[in-house]
C-alpha cells in the first residue's frame, strides 16, 4: 500500500490565475525516493507542500483532490497533525530556524511532537551526528554558514524519525557530499523521500524515479539538458593580472591563501561547507579588508551575493537593474538574462529564480575588471543555468571571473580553473 | 544563570526605576545594567547603546523647554506663540533627567534581555505562556536577523557600485528591509506549523535545576519592586 497518495490534485493560490498544480496524481511508496524536477514556479515546492498537508491549511486557495500520507487525509488533518509521518526541509534554512541554539532548534519538533523528555537530546545528538553537524550543537544559529544551517534543518527533520521526508531544493545550500549523505541517510533508515531539484546530476542516481513537472502538471521524459552533463569549455590563454591574494586570511573563516584572477579568465572556487568560500570571495570584491595577507585589484569590482534577490531594492525590475547603468544598457541586461517583458514587474512579485537572474542583471550591467558571483545558480534550472554559463563565457574576455558554486555541472560549463578550499589544490578542468 | 529569574530581576530593575522618586535610584540602575551589558559583544552592543542614547538624551534636552515649573531661573529666552515664554529651570532640568534616566534604564534592562539571555530557555520554561514568550523571543530575534540583513544589504549594494547617501539614501533601504521581514515571518510561520508548533501534548527538554542564585534573584526582584514603591 502507498505510503502517501496524490489523486487527481488540482490547486490555484489565492489571486493567482493559473494553477499552480493542474491535476496531478502520484503514489509514493515506502522506502522510495521520487526526484522532483522542473523549472521554477513549475509546482515543485507547491506538491511538497500538498504532501505536507501545508497546501490548503497554511496557503489557503483553491483545492481539489485528494491527498493522503500514512492513512490521513490533508484536508481533515492538519499539517501540525501529520508531524511524526511527514517532516519537510524547505529551501532556505534561514527561514525555518525558530531557536536561538544549534541543539534547541533540533529539539523543538521533538517537543512539539510529544517526545519523553528524556529521549528528547539523545534523539537531537544522533540526529545531528548523522548529518555530520555533531560539532555544531552549542553553536548559535546566526553563527553558521548557509550550508551548515540547512544541515542543521535537516537534522530536525530527521529527528523526528518522519516516514516521509520532504526536501525542497537541498543542494542549493549543501555540498554536494552533504546531499548526498541525506539520501543515503534516508535510504538506510527506510524513508521516502521526495526531494525537488534544480541539481538533478547530484541525486538523479540516487533517486528510484523522477517525475518532471512543467506548469503544474508531470509530463512524459525528461529534457535531455537535465539529466547530461555539460562538456567543459575550451581552454584560453588568461590576460593581464586583475587581482591577486597573498596569504590573504580573514579571522577563523580563512586561514592564508594565494589567488590570482586574471583576465579573460573564469575561476571556480568549491569546498565544503563553512570552507571560507563566500569569504574568499567578499575579499576579492573588495567588501571586507583582510585581517592578515594582502589583496591587490586593479579596476572595478562586483560582486553578486548569495540569495540576492533579497537585496532588491527598487519597485521595477529595470529600475533595479538600471541604479548602476543607464536605461538602454538594463533593458539590454535584463534580456541577457531572460527576463525581457518582465521589466515593470515588482521584483519582489518575481519568483524566486526570476529574482536571482534579476540580481545577476545588476550586476552584469556594471561593466566590472572582476566579477565576483557566490552561489549564481540557486534556483535556476539546468536550461538557464547552461545559457548563463555560455553569457559569463562570452562576457569573460574582458574581464577576470571569479564564481563560488556548489554546482558541479554548472562549474564544469563555465570555469576555466577551480580552485578547491578543501584540498587548497588548483585544478585545470580537463 | 536561568533565564526566567534573570529575566524578572531586569524586568524588577526596570520597574524599580519607573517607580522610583529620585534621580539617583535610575542612574545607580543604569550603571549597573551598562556593566551587565559590557559582557555583550561591542559590535552588537553599540547599536543598542545607541538606541538607548537617543531618545534619553532627547528628553533631556526637550523637557525644560516644553514643561513649566519652578522658579530658579537658569536661562530666559523669547516668547514664542502658543508656548509662552521659553525659559529653563533648574527644576526643570533636574525632571527632564529624572525622566531621561529612568527611560535609559527601562531601555537598558531590555539590553541585557536581548543580547545576552538564552531565549530558547526562557521560552520553553514559560509553561503556559510558551506561545508569549516564544513570540517576545522571536519578536527580539527580529534586530539581530534585520541587522544581518542590513549588512547584506550593504553588501550587495555596494557589490553593485553602489553606496546609500543621505537621508534618502538610507531610507530607500529601509522599504526592502521591512519587505523582507514579512517574507521571513511568514516562511518561519510555515516552517513552524510543518513541525508541529500548537499541536497538544507537547512536551520539553530537560533544563538544568535551579540553585539558589535562581531563588536568590527571584527574591531580590520581588525587593526591587517593594523598594521602588516604598523608598527609592
Amino acid at each position: 500500500m502507498a505510503l502517501a497518495c496524490v489523486e487527481e490534485v488540482r490547486f490555484t493560490y489565492p489571486g493567482a490565475s493559473a494553477p499552480a498544480l493542474d491535476g496531478i496524481s502520484v503514489a509514493i511508496e515506502p522506502g522510495e525516493v521520487v526526484l522532483l524536477l522542473g523549472a521554477s514556479g513549475s509546482g515543485k515546492s507547491t506538491l511538497l507542500r500538498c504532501l505536507g498537508g501545508l497546501v490548503p491549511h497554511f496557503h489557503g486557495g483553491r483545492f481539489e483532490g485528494a491527498v493522503s500520507v500514512s492513512g490521513l487525509d490533508t484536508r481533515t488533518h492538519r499539517p501540525s497533525e501529520l508531524v511524526g509521518a511527514v517532516a519537510t526541509v524547505f529551501q532556505d534554512p534561514e527561514d525555518q530556524v525558530v531557536l536561538t541554539r544549534v541543539r534547541n532548534e533540533v529539539a523543538f519538533g521533538l517537543e512539539n511532537l510529544g517526545v519523553p523528555p528524556a529521549e528528547i537530546f539523545p534523539r537531537v545528538s544522533a540526529a545531528l551526528d548523522a548529518v555530520g553537524a555533531g560539532h555544531l550543537q552549542g553553536r548559535l544559529v546566526h553563527e553558521l554558514s548557509g550550508g551548515e544551517l540547512q544541515r542543521v534543518c535537516v537534522a530536525s527533520a530527521l529527528a523526528l524519525e518522519p516516514r516521509l521526508l520532504l526536501l525542497d531544493e537541498p543542494t542549493s545550500q549543501l555540498d554536494p557530499e552533504g546531499a548526498e549523505l541525506v539520501l543515503e541517510l534516508a535510504r538506510q533508515r527506510g524513508l521516502a523521500v521526495v526531494v525537488a531539484e534544480q541539481r538533478p546530476a547530484q541525486v538523479l542516481e540516487l533517486c528510484d524515479r523522477a517525475l518532471f513537472l512543467e506548469a503544474g502538471r508531470i509530463v512524459d521524459g525528461i529534457p535531455k539538458a537535465w539529466t547530461t552533463e555539460p562538456d567543459p569549455p575550451a581552454r584560453r590563454v588568461a590576460g593581464a593580472l586583475v587581482a591577486s591574494l597573498r596569504q590573504a586570511a580573514f579571522g577563523g573563516r580563512l586561514t592564508p591563501f594565494d589567488l590570482d584572477l586574471r583576465r579573460g579568465e573564469i575561476v571556480a572556487v568549491v569546498g565544503p561547507n563553512g570552507s571560507g568560500k563566500t569569504t574568499l570571495a567578499k575579499l576579492a570584491a573588495g567588501l571586507v579588508a583582510p585581517t592578515s595577507g594582502v589583496v591587490h585589484r586593479q579596476g572595478r569590482a562586483s560582486y553578486l551575493p548569495q540569495d540576492p534577490g533579497r537585496y532588491l531594492v527598487r519597485e521595477r525590475a529595470d529600475e533595479e537593474v538600471a541604479l548602476g547603468a543607464d536605461l538602454q544598457r538594463a533593458l539590454a541586461a535584463l534580456r541577457s538574462v531572460g527576463l525581457e517583458g518582465l521589466e515593470h514587474r515588482h521584483p519582489r512579485d518575481l519568483s524566486s529564480g526570476e529574482r536571482e537572474r534579476l540580481a545577476l542583471a545588476a550586476v552584469l550591467v556594471t561593466e566590472p575588471d572582476l566579477l565576483v558571483l557566490d552561489e549564481p545558480t540557486r534556483g535556476v534550472d539546468p536550461e538557464r543555468k547552461l545559457r548563463l554559463a555560455e553569457l559569463l563565457r562570452r562576457q569573460s574576455d574582458d574581464r577576470a571571473t571569479l564564481v563560488v558554486s556548489h554546482d558541479r555541472s554548472f562549474v564544469t560549463a563555465v570555469a576555466d580553473r577551480v580552485v578547491s578550499l578543501a584540498s587548497r589544490v588548483e585544478a585545470l578542468v580537463a | 544563570m536561568s533565564p526566567g529569574p534573570a529575566a524578572a530581576l531586569l524586568a524588577a530593575l526596570g520597574a524599580a526605576a519607573l517607580l522610583s522618586h529620585h534621580a539617583w535610584t535610575p542612574a545607580a540602575i543604569c550603571v549597573v545594567l551598562l556593566a551587565v551589558c559590557l559582557q555583550a559583544p561591542w559590535k552588537r552592543l553599540r547599536l543598542y547603546l545607541l538606541a538607548v542614547a537617543i531618545p534619553a538624551v532627547t528628553i533631556l534636552v526637550a523637557t525644560p523647554f516644553v514643561e513649566s515649573i519652578g522658579w530658579h531661573v537658569w536661562w530666559s529666552g523669547p516668547v514664542i506663540p502658543v508656548l509662552g515664554r521659553l525659559d529653563v529651570t533648574s527644576e526643570e532640568v533636574r525632571n527632564g533627567a529624572t525622566q531621561a534616566l529612568r527611560l535609559a534604564a527601562v531601555m537598558l534592562a531590555f539590553l541585557p534581555y536581548a543580547l545576552l539571555l538564552d531565549h530558547d530557555r526562557l521560552a520553553s520554561g514559560a509553561g503556559v505562556f510558551r506561545r508569549s514568550a516564544l513570540a517576545v523571543a522571536l519578536a527580539t530575534r527580529l534586530v539581530p536577523t534585520l541587522e544581518r540583513d542590513a549588512s547584506g544589504l550593504l553588501d550587495a549594494l555596494r557589490g553593485r557600485g553602489l553606496e546609500p547617501r543621505g537621508a534618502r539614501g538610507w531610507a530607500r533601504i529601509v522599504s526592502p528591509l521591512v519587505a523582507g521581514s514579512l517574507e521571513r515571518g511568514l516562511n518561519l510561520a510555515e516552517s513552524m506549523e510543518a513541525r508541529g508548533f500548537g499541536r497538544p501534548g507537547r512536551t520539553r527538554a530537560p533544563t538544568p535545576p535551579w540553585r539558589a542564585r535562581e531563588y536568590g534573584a527571584l527574591a531580590a526582584a520581588a525587593l526591587l519592586v517593594a523598594g521602588g514603591v516604598l523608598w527609592l
